[in-house]
């Protein structure tokens, strides 16, 4: 024994140990995320439970655990379930906590209806009436109500998407037209401008006013159509409920799909979160904004970090004269990209925000004062400030390729008489080139996880529009928006309800973590790549 | 001119252009980059910048004028004079407004004036003993709507109707009053000429058929005191009055009853000689009393814990100012913050702060005594009104009284405090709040939080990165450390996420458990090496590195899985089935959730990638005839990796210690969620901890722009440039000459 602890072997064990830890620490943690958040979109079987003292619960089982029992002796073998019973009206809360031993009878009734609402979360229970127009169409919880419910329904949601469409097109024009007038007529007053312009302007915005007459009669229209069929529920304890089709965004009876009906109600659900507007202050819905946040912030900030990167490793690296300046810089600059995020956020705020973003409102929108346009956070000033806190890595990728270009290619060509400006446009830049990528993959990676800068220079929980739209300019660089990391922290931690809202935020980790780790995939390709060609090449 | 040499000089020019772009370009991003640090020096430099004040031309008054304040917009100074007159002295060019005569004097003189703390009402005491308050409002109106909003500016004053009460039963001159109300009712105290301190509350009730009844009840104090009163304050709250006296005694009066003042206690101002008080005041927040003396002396005092005083508390003298060359005669507490103007019988005027207990500003007046002292609503600028009859002004630029080394690192003694303190509260929600704007708990949680991970993070690191340099086989080594470097990538978000709401309850749930494994992981894989040895050596001996890892990643669940299981009976046994009573009973410390522990495991998991991958890259590029040489000569391959290779490589992992420790000091996300973020000191494993940077976080939203909150977490923002930075490029420096040194091995 004595000889086996001299020859270190145990050591040697103990230092595979940690690195086997870390590696188990690591795939626990993607495992993790992966069975949260996936495992959220499936519709699972919805229980009937009728308890001891008579009355019942319905919902599905989202938990099961060994109930805690502080200070006792014996090892608790009791187990609780964690119910999630939805019916948020009527109870109060969407889960209960149910002890097994309570639990009289377990059943899986297929005619169990789950309706996921526009507002107040789900919806568990027995169809008692389908009616339209204040008429019953169909009675029970047969088939044939749910069949006649499902036509029914289709149009309510048509309709909704129609109003939806007019809000948020013609209305919205209209209010950003009447908005733009206001602006107008402050500008023309305050640089003393003519009568004339001001009342022109004065009756462009009543023509806009009369449209807005028409169109929000149009939706009212909409609405009372829409609001027409409505179906009511008998919940597990037999409470009755009126919701209105409108209100439904989709009605499934998860009992009585096979496998294949749930997979593809899953895929449904996958689509939603990928491409839908968040709901319920972002506990339910889709995130859309924040991934098209996320892509458009990320890249801006491509936009402006590559060709600042490059031409800063262009100059440290080709025309600099190396010496002792050349060397502090280098490692002043590498040391950059070990500065905390939170520093940078704080210069962004600073610099970007209240001194550029300060300016710009004072020379160009003094008719807004003081409401601020470029002088409050927004997506221009986020990338630009996550530009500065990657341009590091980009200087130092690009660097490294521009090492990595043989020094025989340069001579080569300097020797068949090219300018030093040609070789590098020519020979030099085209090799570096998997060098820049792979910074700027590494950059892209860095930003679209990076939080804590952002949460100072513009990003929001919620975004009433995206960056990009339909009215002139189309990109508008100062306005607020959403990002994955941020919606991530919000719903997770500021949100109202985090139990409910707990497996959109391991979706929307997943998501993320998807992206930057691809990213980072990407990056190590494109180095390997590098290597190898520059590995083999000889001359 | 042929093309080919058009076209040389073009391709000359071009060459030309571009070496100046990408120079001009080059240096500019450069230089830009590195301005950050400069622009956050510039945001915070104010903090320290000296009070400055210019004096504005001197405004003569009426005779027997008493000043008794100025409006918002600092246009207007007003006072009352004799025979009962509110006068208005205008401060800019502008015409004065009318004065208003007051009805109620009726002849009488006024004699002293007293002013509460942003109110509108002025309290005037008459030489028959009378108070006379009313209430002078200002109304700002505005013309036509122009560019220069200014000058068409109106400011109306309004003057109410006065309340006249006979304070004074034998109707005597006051020397000084002093009056507060609330909604029960009005207190009021005076000095009279023949040193007497008479006292009078008017309480009012709302009887149940809706009229008011009113109760007057009059004390003379005067039996109570030591010795002759000079000057006095009454708290807003209506709870406390303080008086001072001819022989330097401060005494204390509790009125909580307001029908029966009581004597609480008093002090003397100097332990050995007495000398007068001879001004008093209470600053905003009515909880510091400056008090100053005839010998020029300055101090404030306010009310600390006292198990022998008779209310509990005590008031004590809690610090000194430089002392004035002359008797104090003057003292005008700001509306804004704990800054405070005092004024002494040489015409001298200086502008101090309580909280950092500087002396901010000295300046000279006119050389005769000062009467009265008035600080602009804005605290923006001070008036001093002279014997001469004379006002001499000052407008001060003072942005940041209340900023210096000791408040920002030292120990503080705030109001309501028992003793100085270090402490972080930026805001209470009102003017009166004292701000605490100690920056020393939050190094202190950065420290906490760096400690604990680095604790975690680093033997973990380093273990494995040994492993995989020296005992693993070069294909396997391929495959992890892209691995390890993908997850250095992990956004941090996502870590602060899975720390703050799964790791920290489930810690919570599973205590014993947690710490079980921090020795049966380390035990299991050592009885993993003993399956491995029982294994026939062949088998051993073609592996080269590559089963021992896969064997034991198994045994390492097992043995986690197995830590669970008896974590329950270990609860059990050892720590009566709570943990967290237990650690509370033993230690006498809170146990939070979202503590110190779990931010030492979410962030230590963040840097093991970096700190791996680094120290891993010096230790296998240590020249390998040292490895071989060593081997050969019949070291073991512990041996060898302990006496050989890990010497060489040290600095490489010193720096890879520094630079882990870099990323973990300016961690945020990670902090800001699985912490409470509460700045508190304790080095407690189970609480929670605030850090520099989660608290630009979670401040800076409310930190109005240039506002001292906003510089002070610029500041911060400075020190964690100025740490990371300079740990950074001293690790990179050690990196670089370990460089240079296995280039010459």
């Amino acid at each position: 024994m004595k000889k086996l602890f001299r020859s270190g072997e145990p050591f040697i064990w103990l230092t595979g140990g940690a690195l086997g830890g870390s590696l188990i620490m690591i795939l626990g943690l993607i495992l993790l995320i992966a069975v949260n958040g996936l495992g959220f979109f499936w519709p699972s079987d919805v229980a009937l439970l009728t308890l001891a003292d008579g009355s019942k619960a319905m919902g599905q089982i989202w938990n099961r655990e060994a109930i805690p029992t502080p200070g006792e002796a014996e090892r608790s073998v009791e187990h609780r379930l964690q119910i999630h019973v939805g019916n948020r009206e009527l109870y109060g809360q969407d889960f209960r906590w149910i002890d097994e031993a309570r639990i009289e009878r377990r059943e899986w009734p297929e005619q169990t209806v789950l309706l996921e609402r526009r507002e107040w979360g789900s919806f568990y229970g027995f169809i008692r009436e389908v009616r339209t127009e204040g008429r019953a169409v169909a009675q029970g919880s047969s088939d044939e109500a749910w069949n006649a419910m499902l036509p029914l329904l289709d149009r309510a949601r048509a309709l909704w998407n129609e109003v939806r469409a007019l809000e948020k097109g013609p209305m919205g024009e209209i209010y950003r037209r009447q908005e733009r007038n206001r602006l107008a007529v402050r500008r023309v007053r305050l640089r003393h401008g003519s009568e004339e312009e001001i009342q022109r302007l004065l009756k462009e915005s009543e023509a806009w006013g009369d449209k807005y007459r028409r169109v929000s009669e149009e939706i009212g229209r909409l609405r009372s159509e829409m609001n027409r069929s409505a179906v009511i529920l008998e919940t597990a304890q037999g409470e009755t409920k009126e919701i209105p089709l409108s209100m439904i965004v989709r009605a499934i009876r998860p009992n009585a799909l096979g496998v294949l009906g749930k997979c593809r109600v899953y895929a449904q659900r996958l689509w939603e979160f990928a491409s839908g507007d968040p709901r319920e202050s972002n506990t339910e819905g889709g995130i859309f904004p924040a991934i098209f946040g996320t892509v458009m912030m990320v890249f801006i900030m491509t936009l402006a970090v590559v060709p600042l990167g490059v031409l800063a490793a262009l100059y440290l690296r080709e025309y600099a004269k190396q010496g002792l300046l050349v060397r502090i810089v280098r490692i002043a600059v590498n040391n950059l990209a070990g500065v905390p995020s939170i520093v940078f956020g704080v210069f962004g705020l600073g610099f970007f925000i209240y001194l550029i973003g300060g300016s710009i409102d004072r020379l160009f929108f003094p008719e807004a004062l003081p409401t601020p346009t470029y002088g409050t956070g927004g997506i221009l000033w986020a990338s630009l400030t996550l530009a500065l806190l990657t341009v590091p890595v980009v200087i130092v990728a690009t660097e490294e390729g521009l090492a990595a270009v043989p020094a025989e290619l340069r001579q080569g060509s300097l020797a068949l008489g090219a300018t030093k400006f040609e070789t590098l446009r020519r020979i030099v830049l085209p090799s570096a080139t998997p060098g820049i990528l792979t910074g700027m993959i590494l950059a892209m990676a860095r930003a679209a996880g990076e939080v804590a800068p952002l949460m100072i220079t513009g990003v929001v929980k919620l975004a009433p529009t995206l960056p990009v739209d339909g009215t002139f300019p189309y990109l508008h660089l100062e306005r607020k928006f959403m990002h994955l990391g941020f919606h991530i922290y919000d719903v997770g931690f500021q949100s109202p309800n985090v139990e409910a809202a707990r497996p959109m935020v391991y979706a929307t980790t997943l998501l993320l973590l998807v992206i930057v780790v691809g990213l980072n995939l990407a990056a190590i390709g494109l180095r390997n790549r590098l290597r190898r060609k520059y590995h083999s090449t000889a001359f | 001119m042929t093309e080919a040499s058009i076209s040389r000089r073009w391709r000359r020019r071009t060459d030309l252009l571009a070496r100046w772009v990408v120079r001009a370009g080059g240096m500019a991003i450069i230089a830009s980059v590195l301005g950050i640090f400069v622009f956050i020096l510039i945001e915070v430099a104010p903090l320290f910048r000296r009070a400055r004040a210019a004096s504005a031309p001197e405004v003569p008054v009426p005779p027997t004028f008493l000043l008794a304040g100025v409006d918002e917009t600092e246009e207007l100074a007003f006072g009352i004079s004799a025979p009962g007159r509110v006068e208005f002295i205008p401060l800019t060019e502008r015409e004065a407004p009318a004065a208003t005569e007051l009805p109620g004097f009726s002849g009488r003189t006024p004699t002293c004036v007293f002013r509460p703390l942003r109110e509108e009402e002025i309290d005037v005491g008459t030489a028959d003993g009378r108070l006379v308050t009313a209430s002078v409002r200002f109304r700002v109106g505005f013309g036509e709507a122009t560019e220069d909003w200014r000058s068409s500016r109106t400011i109306t004053p309004e003057t109410s109707e006065p309340t006249v009460l006979q304070l004074d039963p034998q109707e005597k001159p006051l020397q000084a009053v002093a009056r507060q109300s609330d909604s029960r009712g009005l207190v009021a105290a005076a000095i009279t000429e023949d040193k007497r301190l008479v006292y009078l509350c008017v309480l009012e009730k709302k009887t149940l058929m809706g009229g008011v009844k009113r109760t007057e009840h009059r004390a003379d104090l005067t039996g109570e005191l030591p010795a002759a009163p000079t000057a006095l304050t009454i708290d807003g709250s209506l709870e406390n009055i303080y008086v001072g006296t001819a022989a330097g005694h401060v005494v204390h009066f509790d009125i909580r009853d307001l029908d029966a003042p009581r004597k609480v206690g008093f002090d003397t101002v100097r332990a050995a000689g007495s000398t007068p008080v001879t001004a008093m005041a209470l600053l905003i927040g009515d909880q510091s009393l400056v008090v100053g003396e005839e010998s020029g002396a300055l101090s404030v005092w306010f009310q600390v814990d006292d198990a022998a005083s008779s209310t509990g508390k005590a008031l004590r003298r809690i610090r000194e100012f430089p002392s004035h060359p002359a008797a104090v005669t003057a003292i005008a507490p700001s509306a804004r913050d704990k800054g405070f103007a005092t004024g002494d019988r040489a015409g001298r005027v200086r502008v101090h702060h309580s909280t950092s207990g500087r002396t901010l500003l000295s300046l000279e007046g006119d050389g005769s005594a000062v009467t009265q002292l008035v600080m602009t609503p804005r605290a923006t600028g001070l008036l001093a009104l002279h014997e001469s009859g004379r006002i001499s002004r000052w407008r001060i630029d003072n942005p940041h009284p209340e900023i210096t080394l000791q408040t920002l690192f030292g120990k503080v003694w705030y109001e309501g405090y028992n003793e100085p303190a270090y402490s972080w509260q930026s805001g209470g929600g009102t003017d009166d709040f004292e701000p605490k704007f100690s920056l020393t708990p939050l190094i202190f949680g950065t420290l906490k939080g760096t400690v604990y991970a680095l604790l975690i993070a680093v033997p973990i690191a380093i273990l494995a990165a040994i492993y995989t340099a020296q005992f693993m086989h070069p294909d396997l080594r391929n495959l992890i450390k892209p691995t390890i470097e993908v997850m250095a990538a992990l956004p941090s978000v996502v870590l602060g996420f899975l720390a703050g709401l799964w790791l920290a309850p489930a810690m919570e749930r599973y205590m014993p458990a947690v710490l079980l494994m921090l020795i049966g992981i380390p035990a299991s894989t050592l009885l993993a090496l003993g399956a491995w040895l029982l294994l026939p050596s062949r088998l051993r001996g073609r592996s080269r590195g590559r089963l021992e890892i896969v064997l034991l990643m198994p045994v390492l669940v097992l043995a986690g899985a197995a830590c669970f299981a008896l974590g329950g009976p270990l609860e059990r046994a050892l720590f009566g089935g709570d943990f967290q009573q237990w650690w509370y009973e033993t230690t006498g410390l809170t146990y939070d959730q979202r503590n110190a522990v779990v931010v030492g495991i979410a962030m230590g998991f963040a840097v093991i990638p970096i700190i791996f991958t680094i120290s891993e890259d010096a230790l296998s590029n240590v020249p390998r005839h040292l490895v071989s040489g060593s081997l050969a000569l019949g070291a073991t391959r512990w041996q060898t990796a302990v006496r050989v290779v890990l010497p060489t490589a040290s600095p490489g992992i010193f720096s890879a210690i520094m630079i882990g420790f870099g990323r973990v000091v300016g961690e945020t996300m990670i902090v800001l969620m699985a912490t409470g973020n509460t700045p508190i000191m304790e080095w407690n494993l189970f609480n929670g901890f605030r850090t520099l940077s989660a608290n630009i976080a979670v401040e800076i939203p409310e930190a109005p722009h240039g506002g001292t909150l906003y510089r002070i977490l610029f500041l911060g923002a400075l020190l964690l440039f100025a740490a990371t930075f300079l740990v950074n490029t001293a690790a990179e420096m050690v990196r670089m000459r370990m460089r240079a040194r296995y280039a010459r091995l």
